[in-house]
Formats: structure tokens, sequence, C-alpha cells
């Protein structure tokens, strides 16, 4: 599917840091203090039985060392508190900024093709993968201070005792290569795992989406089976993938052990010979104690960046085929420069633009007087179906009705004219001038489109109305009136500021008709494009809604096979097999 | 902790022969890792005091055989403890899945996809992820820290003592910091499932949203949901890792106590300098189990948060109570006797006083305007509501008395909404149901006149479905679909007809008019259109009956409320 190359996910990493330097600067100071740390823990513990067997000049009475190893947690402590902030802010404003730029992604997408899979394969990349790719930020500090306490530990053990030293280290680095080339074997077990954790998470989503047909058709026990077969799948991966990991974590853990088994065979008959003290002991398997929690990090660091590479390639590809960068593009507000985050405000309005349009009203030579669409095609890519070479013009103040039998491609040639879907062939040209992005050209006050089955958000009608387009009181009263909305809203408890629940669930589907209509009223558009939009109205209501619509200074284009629309009808297109079969003028009144 | 508690009874009580096996399992590899400090100490004082290389060599090489054989054990334990809790969890989310999908239609109106989604995938998974740690870390954990406090008491009693005390202290610390981190936890993993939520509604709304020009005000809106969780998701950090800053001290003073309690004892001859360094090597193994139990405790927490949500669900008693009683074979009667419904306690009657019935094998039309109590009609008859009052009868059973899975394997309902899976068409009309063979199905198709649709599909049956690709007419006649394949003896059709075009109706029509047959059918009719192919008209309006009876009667009766909306009408009604 991608063609483009993407960067490596060093890019994308990269691109966070200089999205939030100075978080990142603070979390990652702390980690490299925190992670050299023990270095001190150890030579510690060194001077304590220097102290005890008194073959060396001590430095340190016992009363010191006892107040030094609990001054050093405690200013650890400290660190790790600092971190925490710093932390939690850096990794919480990636996030957002990963979430934002993925939302507006998906809605520059083509409006009826968004997502290349389920909405719930969608959120868990929302969820997981954002949050491992935002983690693989901390790798670059993490990874230096593991390099630091490496070389630094190495240098002390080195000036200790040398012969020892590389005896038991030259084995151990082995065994670690080793280690990190079976754990490079294991990506292809991860990925499995986690697609078995996707098609769960997909079946769970379908599921919670249909609940009322589950129900309705007593289906919940073949829908659990379903589940049941997904999670067994699952498990199954699951388990794999643990028992490989556990193999490879019980090597790296081993190595502490080994090295300390080695630090006693090699220094056996030094020992008695009194040149590797007790204290050197106590050094050098502290730090080997380390080496292990050292070992386990590195795994864990190498373990993360792949992750979170296999996490950078899903978002990408929730992308569909924009520039990878964009993922990553930092965020800019029109006045006041550059904003560094979807979270931090600037003056009043955070958002910039309330409405994606750049005016609110077009100025006139930009008013509709003729549309005209010729050669358009799309096919659905799933099942071949779609338009062929439709060609049609209309005219400011007209009203044309797309009809044609079920499968016609009536609602494929409207999302495909509005860039809902993304033609093949053909072009839109209007006033005569060609629409190049016709998904950013038809909005409002150019053209505003009702679906067929339309969607509303949670919250109160009036906002699901207005949705960001600026309307006064009267405006929106018009709006209201003209989707024959004013007595549905007097029965409703807060009129306009009823709370509509999940999915506007709390509306009949009629309800949920004429609240998208006045959403389309209240944009007072040149072109109204609608398909169906009275379906689920009873016949008076949609008189009604019909003589009211025509009433407006608007041109129409609506798919429809009612006669109530038709009789009004200036121009008739009737659609079979995706292309027009025929249009007839027909204005009878 | 009674809550878990009972949640682990429930889930891994079945599982008890693995269980027990990893016990042993840990018992023994813990034996293994506690002795590895004891060798080192033979190995220190035999040096320091002069024994022969040949007895110091063996003592490493023990050393290194006993370390290694603790590891080897450790991994198969873990590896039971994670098909245990894969086990368990599975079973979690079915039953979690099953409770839910077991409630009425008021507690769906209110909970978004999204929302239950990251309760039954997020919640379950957090509790998943402890489960497999549960037995592996925590247990192996405490077995680890009570075998260092032995090995430490047999040695001296004294230092025992300090030991065991300083590490019920660590633990009373974890303790309270944790509970004192609970809030702030919670209120971010909430805040977390409102965003998701949000985002999972603009993944369904994308074609809306681009259309009416609103992107910038969902930018808005989505900016307002991270502006809100920002502050929250900090401090929940900051909690978070208090618990761990905590531990950092607790250790450090640990150390602090070894080596002052070692430099004692060796001072006051008490203790060889081989034992001294067997105290401090237990002392920074202890901070494994501490760390451990504590990192345990904290994802115990994230599980609590999310048991504390998955309780709150399975508590969620369904309005609708499930009954016995078996709908009969054949057509189907029903009766509404005096309904009294309405959604919200206090709010507007959507059925006021309803009272009809239909013969078993007639069909009704039921007429009014939007919001008229149609839809509620339909509702009631599949029970996602019970009546406040009243009772609905169908067959001769009162609903309240049926069991669900029989009233609603033996009554079909289309709504108005068809909801797809993105799945085959076989699928979507199975409900997943490998059983049914497609030669059924064909059939089904042949009948309702998709056949030819059918064969025009590229990959027949195995198409893959997606509601962009279909269009809303072709999703009703898969919603019809899926009703015949079960042969009710009752059709509810809400609307079923209302968006299919005049050729397709016609198509339609013949294939119903053979399916009615032998049916009792209830008609949720907008239009005049459908009126064409029942006995009976019922209109509603304010959620009352205002006029039942036969349609040629109503339609000959100048007076009746038919009639006039026939006229009004009528340009309509003759042109289908």
């Amino acid at each position: 599917m991608r063609r483009t190359a993407s960067p490596p996910t060093s890019y994308f990493i990269g691109r966070l840091i200089a999205y939030q330097p100075w978080w990142w600067s603070g979390d990652a100071l702390c980690w490299l203090l925190f992670h050299t740390w023990p270095l001190f823990a150890g030579l510690l513990a060194r001077e304590f039985f220097i102290l005890l067997q008194g073959n060396e000049p001590a430095r340190l009475g016992l009363p010191a060392i006892v107040a030094l190893a609990a001054a050093l947690g405690v200013s650890r402590a400290g660190i790790v508190f600092v971190a925490s902030i710093a932390n939690g802010q850096e990794r919480f404003r990636f996030r957002a900024l990963l979430w934002h730029n993925l939302m507006m992604s998906i809605l520059r997408r083509p409006g009826a093709r968004a997502l290349p899979g389920t909405v719930g394969e969608a959120l868990s990349t929302l969820r997981d993968d954002v949050l491992n790719t935002a983690e693989a930020a901390d790798l670059v500090f993490d990874s230096a201070a593991a390099f630091l306490f490496a070389a630094g530990g190495l240098a002390i053990l080195l000036r200790v005792n040398a012969r020892v030293t590389l005896f038991v280290f030259i084995p151990i680095t082995v065994v670690i290569a080793v280690a990190h080339a079976v754990r490079a074997q294991l990506t292809g077990v991860r990925e499995r795992s986690r697609q078995a954790t996707a098609r769960v998470t997909g079946a769970i989503g379908e599921v919670f989406s249909s609940v009322q047909a589950i129900q309705v058709a007593a289906a919940e026990e073949l829908m659990l089976a379903y589940l049941r077969r997904l999670s067994d799948q699952r498990r199954l991966a699951m388990v794999r993938d643990a028992l490989q990991r556990l193999w490879v974590d019980a090597i790296f853990r081993q190595t502490a052990d080994l090295g300390a088994g080695l630090v006693l065979l090699v220094a056996a008959t030094q020992m008695r010979a009194g040149s590797f003290s007790v204290g050197d002991l106590a050094l050098f398997s502290t730090y080997l104690m380390q080496v292990s929690d050292f070992t386990g990090f590195l795994g864990w660091l190498i373990n993360t960046y792949r992750q979170s590479g296999v996490s950078v390639r899903r978002l990408t590809d929730m992308l569909q085929g924009e520039p990878a960068a964009r993922l990553v593009e930092h965020l800019r507000l029109p006045r006041g420069g550059t904003t560094r985050s979807p979270v931090d405000g600037r003056g009043g309005d955070p958002v910039g633009r309330p409405t994606d349009a750049e005016e609110r009203t077009l100025r006139p030579p930009d008013r509709l007087r003729c549309l005209e669409v010729s050669g358009l095609t799309y096919h659905h890519p799933d099942s071949g179906r779609g338009i062929t070479d439709v060609s049609f013009k209309l005219e400011r103040g007209t009203v044309t009705v797309i009809t044609g039998r079920l499968g016609s491609g009536k609602t494929t040639l409207v999302r495909t004219l509005l860039g809902l879907l993304q033609a093949e062939r053909g072009e839109v040209r209007w006033n005569g001038e060609l629409v190049r992005d016709p998904a950013t050209f038809f909005v409002p006050p150019r053209a505003v489109y009702t679906a067929q089955v339309p969607t509303l958000l949670s919250g109160t009608i009036e906002d699901n109305i207005r949705s960001g387009w600026p309307s006064d009181a009267a405006q929106l009263n018009r709006a209201v009136y003209g989707a024959v909305l004013e007595r549905d809203l007097a029965e409703f408890p807060a009129g306009l500021a009823t709370v509509i629940g999940a999915r506007g669930m709390r509306l009949s589907g009629g309800q949920v008709q004429r609240v998208a209509a006045a959403r389309m009223f209240v944009r007072e558009a040149e072109l109204l494009v609608c398909d169906d939009v009275s379906s689920a109205l009873d016949d008076d209501t949609e008189q009604l809604f019909w003589a009211r619509a025509f009433e407006q200074d608007a041109t129409w284009l609506i798919v429809s096979h009612r006669p109530a629309v038709l009789a009004r009808a200036d121009q008739v297109l009737e659609m079979d097999a995706g292309r027009v079969l025929g249009t007839c003028e027909s204005r009878e009144s | 902790m009674n809550r878990h508690g009972q949640l682990l009874l429930r889930y891994l009580g079945p599982q008890a022969p693995q269980a027990s096996l990893m016990g042993l399992l840990l018992v023994i590899s813990t034996a293994f890792q506690v002795a590895g400090p004891r060798v080192v100490r033979g190995f220190i004082d035999a040096a320091v005091g002069g024994a022969p290389a040949d007895s110091l060599h063996r003592l490493a090489a023990l050393f290194i055989a006993v370390s290694g054989a603790a590891q080897v054990l450790r991994v198969l334990a873990a590896y039971w403890s994670e098909q245990v809790a894969w086990v368990a969890t599975n079973a979690l989310r079915l039953d979690l899945t099953a409770h839910l999908l077991s409630l009425d239609g008021g507690f769906h109106k209110t909970r978004t996809p999204g929302e239950l989604i990251e309760r039954v995938d997020g919640d379950v998974n957090d509790l998943a992820g402890f489960l497999s740690s549960f037995a592996g870390q925590l247990l192996g954990g405490a077995l680890l820290l009570l075998g260092i406090l032995v090995s430490l008491f047999v040695e001296s009693p004294v230092l025992g003592t300090v030991f065991a005390l300083f590490s019920a202290g660590a633990f009373a610390i974890f303790g309270a910091v944790r509970r004192l981190a609970g809030p702030a936890l919670r209120e971010t993993r909430e805040r977390g499932a409102r965003l998701y939520g949000f985002l999972g509604e603009l993944m369904t709304a994308t074609e809306d949203i681009r259309s009416s020009g609103a992107v910038q005000y969902v930018r808005g809106r989505l900016i307002g949901h991270l502006r809100g969780w920002l502050p929250v998701a900090v401090r929940a950090k900051v909690w978070e890792n208090l618990v761990w800053t905590v531990a950092l001290m607790i250790f450090a003073f640990g150390d602090a106590l070894a080596y002052g309690l070692g430099g004692l004892l060796y001072r006051l001859g008490r203790a060889p300098i081989g034992t001294v360094y067997m105290v401090l090597a237990y002392t920074a193994l202890l901070a494994q189990p501490l760390e451990t139990i504590r990192s345990q405790l904290e994802n115990l927490q994230q599980a609590d948060a999310g048991i504390a949500r998955i309780g709150q669900l399975l508590a969620v008693r369904s309005r609708v109570v499930d009954g016995t009683a078996a709908i009969p074979s054949g057509a189907l009667t029903v009766d509404f006797r005096d309904v009294h419904f309405s959604y919200d306690e206090g709010q507007e009657r959507a059925l006021d006083r309803v009272s009809f019935s239909v013969a078993a094998g007639r069909r009704l039309a039921v007429l009014g305007r939007t919001g008229s109590g149609k839809t509620t009609l339909a509702r009631l008859l599949f029970r996602m509501y019970d009546p406040q009052d009243g009772e609905v009868v169908v067959g001769q059973v009162p609903l309240t008395t049926v069991r669900l899975a029989s009233l609603r394997s033996r009554v079909g309902l289309v709504t108005q909404e068809v909801q797809l899976f993105q799945a085959s068409l076989r699928d979507n009309l199975t409900f997943f149901d490998p059983r049914v063979p497609d030669a059924r199905l064909s059939e089904i198709l042949d009948q309702l006149g998709l056949g030819p649709w059918l064969r025009r599909q590229p990959g027949g049956l195995d198409t893959p479905v997606s509601a962009a690709a279909l269009s809303a007419g072709e999703a009703q006649l898969l919603a019809l679909a899926r009703v015949f394949l079960r042969d009710p003896g009752l059709v509810v059709l809400d609307e079923a007809s209302s968006r299919l075009d005049p050729v397709t109706e016609e198509l339609l029509g013949g294939a119903m008019k053979r399916l009615f047959e032998e049916r009792t059918v209830i008609i949720i009719a907008h239009r005049l259109a459908t009126v064409g192919l029942v006995d009976d008209v019922l209109i509603l309006e304010g959620g009352r009956v205002i006029e039942h009876g036969a349609r040629d009667e109503l339609a000959a009766d100048p007076a009746s409320r038919f009639h006039h909306l026939r006229r009004a009408g009528l340009e309509e009604a003759l042109d289908s």
C-alpha cells in the first residue's frame, strides 16, 4: 500500500523532542543523575569492608558510612520526584500532539472513507501505539545514562583489579550478545500476538457498536462464541510470546549471578593471598547486580525502540498516504506565532478559527452561478461498484433530484462530488472554474451536506446544530424552523440546551435527520446537498419540511425518489448501475 | 481488598491444580535463590581463613549451579502464571460482555460504544497484566522476602527481627502512599475514558464533520479534552512515582541499617566478615522483593480502579428482568393493555394508556408523526424497556414473564438504523455463526430478491461489508434477511421500506408477501405506500391511540383520520 519510504523511527523521536525541548531536557538531566547513582553505592560498600578488614587505611568511619548511605538514597528520591513532573508533562504533551495530528489527518481524509479499519482498531492504536511512541523519546537519555554508567563502572573496576575484571566481563559480554541476538528474533511472535490482540479489540468494538442489532436478533450467544474463539487465539499467541520473553529475560538476569560466580572462581587464589579484599568483592558484586539491571534495562531499551518502530508504523499507516512527517508536525496557530502544544492556550481563543471556512460569506463573484460535473468516476475498492462518467450541470436557484434504484450509485455520486470519496477521474467546475480539492472547497458557506444516516455528537442540540458555525439567535431559529424541529424542541425538557445522549440515541431517527438538517440550514450555504434527508419523516412532517425548504434562497441537489420532491425538481437525474440513464427537465409548476 | 478477593476466587478458583503447580515451582526456586548468599558467605570465610583453592573453586561452582537452577524454575512458574491469567481474564471479558449485552435500552442509550470498549478492553487488560504478574511476581516476591527473613533469623534473631520490622514498616508506608494516590489515578483514567469516547464518536462522524465544515469546531473540543486532562495526568504521574520515591528512601534506610548493624556485630566479635557480607547481600536482595511487591501493588492500584469500574458495571441490573415462559410457535397474537411508558422518571409519557390487539396472522400498520411513540411501541415489544404500567402480551404470554431469548428469537425487528459489522456478508447475516449453511443464506437472499445482487458481489458471501460501501437501502435489505433467517412468528418493521427506491420496494413487496404468510406483522409506517400491505391501521398521536380499525373501513369513512391522511397524501399514495 505505502510506496513512499517512511523516515526512520528516530526521525519521529527527534521531532517529538524538538517539540518540547525544555520538559524533555529536564527529564533527561534527572534520569542521567539517577542512573549513575549506583556507582557511588559500590564505592561506599568497598569503603565499609576496608574499614572492617583493616588491610588498607580506611578513609571513612562507621558513622560517616551510615550517614552517607542514607543521604545517597534521599537525594536519589528527590531526583525521582522532580523527574516525575517533567516526565508527566513531556509525555502527555507528546501524546496530545500525536492525538491531535492523527485526528486532524483522519478528518482531512475523504469523509466517507476516513479510517483504514474499524473504530475499535483505530481506538486501540490511539491508545497503545501513541503511548509507545511517546515513551520512545525517553530512550535517548536512558541509553546515554546506561552508557555513562557502564563506562564509569568499568573504569573503576579496571583500576581496582584489571585481571578479574577482564576474566569476568568478557564471558558475560558474550552471553549478553547471544541473548540479544535471540531477542532480535522475537519480533515476529510479538507482531502475531499484537494482531491477535487487535482482532479481539476489533470484535469488542463491533459488539458494542451493534448492541441493539445483537439484542433484537437474540444473537448474544453467537457473538460471545465469536469473541471466545478470538480470545482463545489471543491467549495462545500471548502465552507463546511470554514464554520466549521469559527465557531471554532469565538469561539477562542470570548474568549477575554468573558474573559473581566467575569473580569467586577467578579471585579465589588472590583472596587467599590477600591481594583481592572482601571490599573488592563487594564492589564487584554491587556493580554486577547493576549489570543485570543494566542489561535488563538495555534489553528494555532495544525492545522499546523496536516496539516503538512497530507503533510508529501503525500510526503512519493511519495517515493513509499523507507524508509520514505530518504525524509529528508541530502546531502553528494563525496569530501569535507558534504555540508549542495543543494544551497551552495563548489568549482567549485557543483554537484559531472556529470554523473551517476562511470567511463566513462569499464575495458576490464567488457565489454559485452554475456547477458543472463532467466524467466523474469512482469505484469502491472492496466491491468494485461505484459511478462511471457522470456528467451534469446545475444552475443557481434550481432543484436537481438524483433518483434511481437501490445500489445504483446515488449516494456515491454525491459523496464523490463533495470529495467525501476521492474521485478517480472527472472534474467539477464552480462558475466555470475548476475545483481542485473538492473536500476543502465544498464546505460552508459554499456547500453543505446532510447524509442519509447523519451522525450527531454527544452534547446539546444547539452545539450539534451550530457545530462551531457563528450564528445569531435569529439564524438559529430560522434553521430550527426550516428543519421543522420547533415542535419537538418545545417538548424537550431543555429545548435547544437538551443534551442528547450517546450518539444521539435519545432522539428518534426522524429527529436525528432534522437536527442534521438544521445543522445544514444554519450554515446558509449556496449549495445544499442532501441524501434522502426526509426518509424517516412521516408524511405531514415531510410535506412541511420540503415546503419550508424550497422557500429558501438556495440551490438544491437532492437524492430522493419521493414524489413530493420530484414534483419540485427542475432537473431529474436517473441513475442505474453507476451511470446517469437520463436527465429530464421537469419543471411543471 | 474484598472486591479483589472475590474476583480472584471466582476466576482463579477453577484453575486450582495449575495454580498449585506454579506455587510449588516458586517455592523451590526461592529456596535456591536464598541459598546463594549463604554459599558466598562460606566462600569468604574459607578464603579469609586460608582454605585450599580446590574447595574454594567447588564453592564457586556450587554458587553458579544454584543460581542457574533458581532461574530455570522461575521461568517455568511464570509461564504457568501467564497461562492461568489469560484463561481467567478471557473468562472475565466474556462474562462482562455477556452482562452488558443483557442490559436494557435505558443503559445503552447513556453510554457511548467507545466508553464500553474502554471498559471491556482497557480495564480488563489492566487486570490481565495484574493477574499474570500476580502469581509469578507478587507471590514470588512474598516468598523470597520470607526466605530472606527466615535465613537472617537463623543467623541471628536480632537481625531477623530488625529486618522483619523494617519490611513491615516499608509496606505500611507503601500502603499509605498508595491509598493517597488512589483518587488521582482514578481521575486520570476517567479522563482517558472520556477522551477515547469522544475520539470514537469523531471517527464515526467523519462524514458529517467534514461536510458541515465543523473540523475546526471538533478540533476545539478535542483540545478542550486534552487541556482538561493534562494537569490531572501530571498529578497522577507524580502520585504514581511518589510510591517509588518513598521506596528509594526506604531502601537507603535499609542500607544504612545493614552497615550500622553489620559493623557493630563485627566489632563486637559476634559475626565473622563473611556473615557481615551475607547480611549486606541479603539487604541488597531484600530490595528486590520489596520493590516487586511495591510495583505489583501499584499494578493492583491500576487494576483497582479498573476492578471498581468493572464491579460497577457488573452491578448494574437490567431493569428488564428475564423471565422463564416461552413464546409459542406459529403466528403470534399481540396485546397492549393500558400501557404507560416514559423513558425517564418524570419525563413526558412516550405512550399513554395504549391498548390494542392484533390477532394472529393479521397485519397492522401503525401510523403517526415523528415522536408520536411508534418506535417506542417496537422497543416495548422487544422488552428493551418495560412499561411503567399496564402490560404487553405476545402469543398470550405477558412479556414480563417471558424468557428474553425466546421472545427475541420468535419476534423479528428491522430498525430504522441498521447496525452492520465490518465483516463478510455471511457473518453479517449469521452473526458469526459458522453453523448456518450457505445454501440457506442464498435461499433467503433469493426470496428477498437479492439473488442477482448476491451474484454481483465479487466474493459472494465472503464479500466484506462496510457501512460506507453499502447503500442504506441495501443495509435495510440485509436487516430483513437477518430477520427472515430466524423464521419469526411476529415481524416488526420500523420504517423498513422508507429508504428503498420504488423498484426495490416493489421487488421486496413480492418477497414480503410470501414471507408475511402465516405470520403476524406490525409495520411502523411513515408513508401511506406501505399501508397497501396491511389489514388494520392504528394511528398514534402524542403517545395515544387516536384511531384503530380495519383499513378498508377506515378508508371508506370520510370522518376518519385515516381518510383525511389518505387525502392529504393522495398524490403520494397513488404514485406508488
